[in-house]
C-alpha cells in the first residue's frame, strides 16, 4: 500500500521503502505511518516495554546565532529560556499576537548567542520567517531543516541501544550532548513524544542513514521495532502530548491547551502574551482527556455533550493500545469537570466517556 | 502487494468482501487481505444481528482499525443466519486469517443467482492494479 506522493523526502526515504513501509504525506513530507510485520499495536507495545526507532527528520530545523540571540528568542516564544542553562532543551510555543499558536517547538541553548530550534515540519517556514522579521541586525535566523535529520529511540531499552554505539547515555530529562559518532557530529538530546525514557538523536542529514543502520542493529537484541507515526500518534495521545494542528494551532491558544507551563507568564514580553494573560483570567474552554467507557474509538471533531447539551468537540482521538480502549483529547467547556460522563457522537453513534485528567497511561518509568 | 493472497474458491466485491458459497443458498462473508492491510490492526468490528434482512449494499456493520473505519456491506440480499462470535474479543482475527478465523458473518440468500454478478479472484486483483 505504499502510495506515491509529491511530498519531500528524510534521508531514510530508501531505508523506509525497502522495509515496505506504509508511506503518507505528514507536514509536506512522505514519512512512514507503519512498517508490516507489526503495525501500530505491535509498533507502539515494543515502545511501551522495550524500545523503537522513528524517522522524524521531517521536524524543521533552524539555528538562531548572534549577540543576544537567546534574549532575542526570549522575547518572541512563550517559555522563558532563562529558566535553563546551556546544553538543555525546552519545550516552548510560537504565538500570534492573538495568542494562536503558530506552532510548538523545542529549543536547544547552546550558548547566549547560539540556539537550535526543532519546530514542526510543516510550520517551519513559518517561524523562520516570523524570527527573521522580528531579527535585529546581528542576529541570524538560519532555516536548517535539510542539513539534519532526527532519530527518536524511545523505551526503556534506549539507554542499552546508544550505549552499543558508543553515544553518551543517562544525562538528565531535556539536556543534550554534543557527541562524535565515529567522526561524524551528533546532538544526543533526552527528549521525546512518547512518555518512554528515549533520546532524540540529531546527525547530518548525509549522516543519517548511517546512523539508523547501526540503531537497526543495535535494538535487535532487545527486539526493538522502526516504528511509524502512526505509532507515535498513539503513544503520544495516550500521554496527552499536544499535536500541533489538531489540539494546539492559531485557533487553540496554549490557555486552552492546558501549556500554560510553557508560558513564561513574569517574562516582560514574548508574542501574544497581552491576549494570553487576558484570557488566562477566564478561558472559555480547556483541553481535557475523555476515556470511552465502552466500545467505539473518537475521532477528531466529533462532538462532546453532557446531559444532552453540546459542550465542546474531540480534537485527537485514537485507540489506545496499551488500556486497549478509545481515548481523547478534546476542547470542553471549562464547567465539565473531571470524572464526569459524557457522550461523544462518532459517525451517529452515542459513545459514553468518562472526563479524565492525562496522562491515560501510567509509564514504568517517570521523567524528572 | 504481492503477499497477499486471494483464494480462487472465493467469490469478491467492489468493496473488498468475500464471499464463499456453502450450500443451499447459505453464504460465509468477510474482507479481503488487501481491505485487512489497507485497514491496519482492527481493534472493533460491529455486525448485523442474526435474523436480520438484508439488502444489496446495505451498511449493515463497521470495521474500525487503530488508522480508520470502515462500513461493512450486505453484498447480496437475503437474512443474516450467523455472526462470528470470536470477533468481538479477538477482532484481530481479521487481520491474521480474513478468509478463516476472521469471517465476519453468514447469510441466506434470497436468490443463489446473484452471486453470477460478483467477481472471481481474478477480475478482483485486477480491480486492485
Amino acid at each position: 500500500m505504499t502510495t506515491p506522493t509529491s511530498g519531500k523526502t528524510s534521508p531514510l526515504h530508501d531505508r523506509h521503502t525497502a522495509l515496505g513501509a506504509k508511506m503518507a504525506d505528514f507536514g509536506g513530507w512522505d514519512m512512514p505511518i507503519e512498517y508490516p510485520g507489526g503495525g501500530v499495536v505491535a509498533e507502539h507495545t515494543a515502545v511501551r516495554e522495550r524500545v523503537g526507532i522513528f524517522d522524524v527528520s521531517h521536524l524543521g530545523k533552524a539555528s538562531v546565532t548572534g549577540p543576544g540571540a537567546a534574549d532575542f528568542v526570549n522575547a518572541c516564544l512563550t517559555n522563558d529560556v532563562r529558566r535553563i542553562q546551556p546544553g538543555s532543551a525546552q519545550y516552548t510555543l510560537c504565538c500570534d499576537e492573538s495568542g494562536g499558536v503558530v506552532d510548538d517547538l523545542i529549543v536547544y541553548l547552546k550558548s547566549d548567542e547560539e540556539l537550535f530550534l526543532i519546530p514542526n515540519a510543516a510550520n517551519t517556514a513559518e517561524v523562520v520567517r516570523r524570527l527573521q522579521a522580528a531579527a535585529p541586525d546581528g542576529i541570524e535566523v538560519t532555516n536548517q531543516h535539510e542539513d539534519y535529520g532526527v532519530i527518536a529511540v524511545q523505551g526503556s531499552r534506549s539507554d542499552e541501544v546508544l550505549e552499543t554505539l558508543g553515544l553518551p547515555t543517562g544525562h538528565d530529562y531535556m539536556s543534550f550532548v554534543e557527541a562524535d559518532w565515529q567522526g561524524r557530529p551528533v546532538i544526543v538530546c533526552r527528549t521525546g513524544y512518547t512518555g518512554e525514557r528515549g533520546y532524540e538523536i540529531v546527525p547530518r542529514w548525509h549522516d543519517t542513514p548511517a546512523v539508523w543502520d547501526a540503531l537497526v542493529e543495535a535494538m535487535a537484541p532487545f527486539d526493538g521495532k522502526p516504528c511509524g507515526l502512526g505509532a507515535r500518534d498513539t503513544l503520544r495521545t495516550e500521554m496527552g502530548y499536544p499535536l500541533h494542528g489538531q489540539d494546539l494551532s492559531l485557533d487553540i491558544s496554549p490557555v486552552e491547551a492546558r501549556a500554560g507551563w510553557a508560558v513564561g507568564w513574569k517574562k516582560e514580553s514574548f508574542w501574544g502574551k497581552e491576549a494570553l494573560v487576558a484570557q488566562k483570567a477566564a478561558p472559555t474552554r480547556l483541553i481535557r482527556g475523555l476515556r470511552v467507557d465502552g466500545r467505539g474509538i473518537p475521532r477528531p471533531h466529533c462532538a462532546v455533550s453532557a446531559d444532552g447539551a453540546n459542550v465542546g468537540e474531540v480534537t485527537s482521538g485514537t485507540f489506545s493500545p496499551t488500556l486497549k480502549q478509545g481515548i481523547a483529547l478534546a476542547l470542553l467547556a471549562p464547567s465539565v469537570a473531571d470524572g464526569a460522563t459524557v457522550e461523544i457522537d462518532v459517525r451517529g453513534r452515542a459513545v459514553a466517556a468518562t472526563v479524565v485528567k492525562p496522562p491515560f497511561v501510567q509509564v514504568q518509568v517517570r521523567q524528572p | 502487494m504481492s503477499d497477499l493472497d486471494y483464494p480462487d474458491d472465493l467469490r469478491y466485491t467492489t468493496d473488498h468482501e468475500w464471499i464463499r458459497v456453502g450450500a443451499d443458498g447459505m453464504v460465509r462473508i468477510g474482507i479481503t487481505a488487501f481491505a485487512q492491510d489497507a485497514l491496519g490492526d482492527v481493534v472493533y468490528v460491529s455486525l448485523p444481528a442474526a435474523g436480520e434482512t438484508v439488502a444489496v449494499g446495505d451498511a449493515c456493520g463497521e470495521v474500525e482499525s487503530t488508522k480508520s473505519v470502515s462500513d461493512v456491506y450486505a453484498p447480496l440480499e437475503g437474512e443474516v443466519t450467523a455472526v462470528n462470535p470470536a470477533l468481538d474479543a479477538t477482532p484481530e482475527l481479521i487481520n491474521s486469517d480474513p478468509y478463516g478465523e476472521g469471517w465476519m458473518f453468514e447469510m441466506k440468500l434470497a436468490d443463489s443467482s446473484a452471486l453470477e454478478a460478483l467477481m472471481d479472484s481474478e477480475t478482483y486483483q485486477a480491480s486492485l492494479t
